[in-house]
């Protein structure tokens, strides 16, 4: 009895098959080419990404599945792959000048770089644990070894190790809690999960398939370095180099809450009661985490570290109301993170171009020698600490109001709370850059391409800020089918 | 008649489980990594027991012959003093007890659960299982099966990005170079008076 | 012959009752390990003989007409010899080395077939079967030194576990082409799927490959740098005496006359005659004239080459032979489905 082949429709798949072309083509030709070719290579990485970006947007409302079911293209899966790409561009963009700095700039650096997006592009489309688990496991091998690649770093053989002897524990977990939830429903598509799950008519199924929905969270919330599964996130964003903690703090973010969304909504779709006090219980706690830790920090990437725990927590306050509003305002709340996230290393990186270490104390006085760029940076601040008219108050804003919605109102109110505690050591690095005597020169290159990542992330943060209506719409849009 | 499969099974999970207690019990890192290959062979045993017999060969060659043989070159290079490393680990054993206690308990309960939900399928004897694990592996799970490819391809780049040095100061060995080489290349031929040589 | 196996199997069943059929396997395994060990003590003989041929010397010709009692008074010897274990020794894990080494050298031997009939057990991954528990070998090598608590028996048995793991690789490449012709893992299919053709032929460079792997992966000239005399006064045995390292040697033999079966099975047709009209003569004939000629390979080589260099080894079981016989697999499959179905 030859099992028929399933339906395979390439065309569904094609940002993928064109990144992992390019991936396997920059690799080839690290492999033959002498030292001279590297800035083609990134190059050629780049326009690759890109690229697959045109063909996402031609690709938008498409909506089908490919083979039997384990691919899913849909207008969500789209979404979060262009915020992927985003995620993926600027940050090579913006550490062209680093890498060549610190000597990163071999072709596997980008060959990596471009593997872990593909991964978090198998992610959003997954439409079975096991396609889930594989991308999650491409994403995450690829950023431990990034994490790593400054070898001659002992911080960045930490970071690397650390995150991969953690992360291979949560994969575990994962892996546990997929079993169980197989051998409860007897499928591990999310369709046939969801159809096992939905059975007991809204009662509780087996402990089997509840304790597997527990762990596979679990799991998840560690990839997105929800407390209490952050341990990693500190060491390993200080030890890494600059250029993979600013990937590292976008990308992967996107792809684990694009697999939470999946998960959420099509396998656990029946266990709402079950998952919606896990997510509070994990959105408070990194709430809690993100703004109380972060005070103590005095390394600015360590600091961003426990930043974007509270992000995290944020967005699973969107998750945990469970409503459409609720899964709207964490599209928002990720899109806006993004550019905020992403325009701060990027001037972290600048900065960090003119020799200074990553210490928050060694901004001080850069108001008084480089205003634009202490203006810049004080823009991003004030937009991560959620301050009126940046996007980073929309985010916020759009996300407690699902919670209120909801009838969560506790939940908005710990979330406010904790805002007003952040919004201090946001500011206190304004408070270095502009009232404190300078004492480096800070004489550096701001390179073409770092000033475009800036320029488009504070215009995004600008305009976000003031004309939300269009992200809006996106996320709507992105939302809607999925539900 | 003697129920045989039952008594073989009982025999391997219970050399299986003292083996995985020895793992972590014993103070010896390399008697705790042979103790992991006589967990990884009866694993194995249990699933000849079980009809699948292609997994089994799979889970020696592959974790017996492959990963846990590194595994013990690792530790027998190392000499670690597990002893010392344990000292500090002593501290957290309530806790560890304790989350493990919590996970029995859960695993017990899913397991009366599932009995009660009725008998294990019969395995499918038609069809030998490398060729069912094929079939599906080529077409069902085609996807999955490829994307597993580049996962093993991103392990190796790591690994070679993360070790692989080229190093100025060290001379490099070009067999086609030394094969090339002339007798002119290398001999040179002194006249020697007798007696001077020293 | 069939009566009386049905006869001893009666005559058990009313002795011994439900007991009977464990002890019918015992008998089995008894009878097919006895040749297995005739053949591998006298295979030694052979070396000795042969390579002292090749280099015109007379070889041991003392003991009994041409020497062929030596290999009895090589074993009495070996036994009556006291057993001497290092005092820093880790004991357990020392006497244990030379038993799995020997144990799953002997082990194998359970599936593979000597002809259609003779088999001890007939199972649908056979081929996987053989690989995987020879795969297990190392552990003795890299257990016994380890134990012994020697730099010698330590680098030996480092050497050596490299070694056998990387050339297992490409020794498991090359048998998938026979499996991909063949379409099946059982060794009694796969030497039937010969008759029309024996697999050297078309897959001969495998054949070249697989032979080379396995003179490497059972440690013997030229690559036996586990135990470098040399270098190394004899790697991974030299804390070892008396039986404890008389069942290393066994092992090894042992390894050696495992590794030419599976090759005459997989390449050289089994049992299968080289043309039809010679199929009078029996099967069993010709199984063993293929292992002789593959046997002798072996010798011949030793007494051959020189000794490889450990970075020579490893640079051609991982830079030559794996890509080539992965491209093998390629060739062979895209063959196959151009062909169509075997």
């Amino acid at each position: 009895m030859p099992v028929p082949m399933p339906d395979i429709n390439l065309i569904a798949l094609l940002p993928e098959i064109l990144i992992l072309l390019v991936a396997m083509g920059v690799l080839l030709l690290t492999a033959w080419s002498r030292e001279t070719t590297q800035p083609l290579l990134g190059l050629v990485a780049m326009a690759g990404v890109a690229l697959a970006g045109g063909i996402l947007l031609i690709q938008t409302g498409m909506t089908t599945t490919t083979f039997g079911g384990l691919f899913v293209l849909d207008p969500f899966a789209s979404a979060m792959k262009l915020l992927m790409l985003v995620a993926t561009l600027l940050p090579l963009l913006m550490s062209w000048d680093y890498l060549a700095r610190h000597r990163l700039d071999i072709g596997e650096y980008f060959v990596l770089t471009l593997f872990a997006l593909l991964g978090g592009m198998l992610m959003a489309s997954s439409g079975d644990f096991i396609t889930l688990y594989l991308g999650l496991e491409l994403m995450s091998l690829s950023i431990y070894v990034l994490a790593a690649f400054n070898r001659d770093d002992p911080k960045s053989n930490e970071a690397g190790l650390k995150y991969f002897v953690l992360g291979s524990m949560a994969s575990g977990l994962l892996l546990y809690g997929i079993s169980l939830i197989y051998g409860g429903a007897g499928g591990t598509g999310f369709a046939a999960v969801a159809q096992a799950m939905g059975e007991g008519g809204g009662h509780a199924p087996g402990i089997g398939l509840r304790l597997g929905v527990v762990l596979v969270l679990a799991g998840m919330a560690f990839k997105i370095a929800a407390a209490p599964f952050h341990m990693w996130a500190p060491d390993v964003y200080q030890g890494a180099p600059t250029s993979v903690t600013a990937f590292m703090a976008a990308m992967p973010k996107i792809a684990g809450f694009a697999a939470i969304y999946r998960v959420l909504l099509e396998p656990f779709g029946p266990m709402q009661s079950q998952w919606g006090p896990i997510l509070q219980f994990l959105a408070v706690a990194s709430l809690a985490v993100g703004a109380l830790a972060a005070i103590a920090q005095t390394n600015i990437k360590r600091m961003l570290a426990y930043s974007s725990i509270g992000h995290v927590g944020y967005a699973l306050i969107g998750l945990a109301s469970g409503t459409e509003l609720g899964f709207r305002s964490v599209l928002i709340y990720l899109a806006i993170y993004i550019f905020m996230n992403l325009g701060t290393f990027a001037l972290i990186l600048v900065v960090n171009n003119a020799g200074v270490g990553d210490e928050i104390n060694d901004y001080r006085g850069l108001a008084k020698k480089r205003p634009l760029l202490a203006f810049l940076m004080a823009i991003f601040m004030f937009a991560m600490a959620g301050i009126p008219p940046l996007a980073g108050f929309i985010g916020k804003f759009y996300v407690f109001m699902a919670a209120v919605k909801a009838g969560m109102i506790g939940l908005a109110v710990t979330g406010v709370l904790f805002s007003a505690v952040g919004a201090y050591y946001y500011l206190r690095v304004v408070q270095r850059m502009y009232f404190e005597e300078a004492e480096t020169a800070f004489r550096m290159e701001v390179g073409l391409l770092s000033r475009l990542v800036i320029a488009v992330s504070t215009l995004a943060v600008l305009y976000w800020g003031l004309l939300p209506g269009g992200l809006i719409d996106w996320a709507e849009a992105s939302i809607r089918p999925l539900l | 008649m003697i129920p045989v499969a039952d008594i073989v099974f009982y025999l391997l999970a219970a050399v299986l489980v003292i083996a995985a207690l020895r793992v972590v019990t014993t103070r010896n890192p390399v008697h705790s990594a042979l103790f992991l290959v006589l967990t990884f062979f009866t694993a194995a045993g249990l699933f000849v027991l079980l009809r699948a017999e292609f997994l089994a060969a799979i889970l020696v060659m592959v974790y017996m012959g492959a990963v846990a043989v590194l595994f013990l070159f690792v530790v027998m290079m190392l000499d670690v003093d597990f002893a010392e490393l344990r000292r500090g680990a002593l501290s957290h054993l309530p806790v560890g007890l304790a989350v493990g206690g919590v996970i029995l308990v859960e695993l017990i309960i899913v397991a009366l659960a599932q009995h009660s939900a009725g008998p294990v399928t019969e395995p499918a004897v038609a069809v030998p299982n490398t060729l069912a694990i094929g079939r599906v592996l080529y077409t069902t799970y085609l996807l999955p099966f490829e994307i597993a490819s580049l996962v093993l391809l991103v392990a190796m780049i790591g690994a070679i990005v993360l070790t692989l040095r080229k190093r100025p100061d060290v001379r490099k060995q070009v067999i086609s170079h030394q094969l090339a080489r002339t007798r002119d290349q290398a001999v040179e031929l002194k006249k020697v008076a007798s007696g001077e040589g020293a | 012959m069939a009566e009386f196996l049905e006869y001893m199997h009666g005559m058990g069943t009313d002795l011994l009752g439900p007991v009977w059929p464990l002890a019918w396997t015992v008998i089995k395994i008894a009878v097919l390990l006895a040749p297995v060990m005739f053949c591998v003590t006298y295979l030694t003989l052979a070396e000795r003989r042969i390579i002292g041929f090749m280099q015109i010397r007379i070889g041991p010709n003392r003991v009994g007409p041409f020497g062929l009692l030596q290999p009895i008074a090589d074993a009495v010897k070996l036994f009556v010899k006291e057993t001497l274990i290092p005092e820093k020794a880790d004991k357990v894990v020392f006497l244990l080395a030379p038993i799995i080494t020997l144990g799953a050298a002997l082990t194998a031997w359970a599936v593979i077939p000597f002809s259609p009939e003779l088999i001890l057990a007939d199972i649908n991954v056979g081929l996987l079967y053989v690989l995987a528990i020879s795969s297990l070998g190392v552990y003795g090598l890299l257990m016994s030194g380890w134990a012994s608590n020697s730099r010698y028996a330590f680098l030996g048995s480092l050497r050596s576990a490299a070694q056998m793991v990387s050339y297992e690789v490409s020794m498991g490449f090359t048998l998938i082409p026979v499996i991909m012709l063949s379409g099946s893992l059982s060794l009694k299919d796969v030497v039937a799927a010969q008759s029309g053709m024996w697999f050297v032929i078309p897959l001969f460079p495998m054949f070249v490959i697989y032979f080379i792997s396995v003179v490497a992966e059972t440690n013997r000239a030229p690559f036996d740098l586990p135990e470098a005399e040399a270098e190394l006064v004899s790697g991974f045995a030299t804390e070892y005496s008396a039986m404890s390292y008389g069942m290393f040697f066994l092992g090894e033999y042992a390894n050696m006359l495992l590794v030419s079966t599976l090759g005459v099975l997989m390449f050289l047709g089994g049992w299968l005659p080289p043309v039809s009209w010679l199929g009078f003569i029996p099967g069993i004939i010709w199984f063993l004239i293929k292992l002789g000629v593959l046997l002798f390979a072996f010798l011949w080589i030793r007494a051959t080459f020189p000794r490889y260099r450990y970075d020579q080894l490893m640079r051609l079981g991982w830079k030559v032979f794996l890509p080539f016989s992965l491209f093998w697999i390629f060739l062979t499959g895209t063959i196959i489905h151009l062909v169509g179905a075997v």
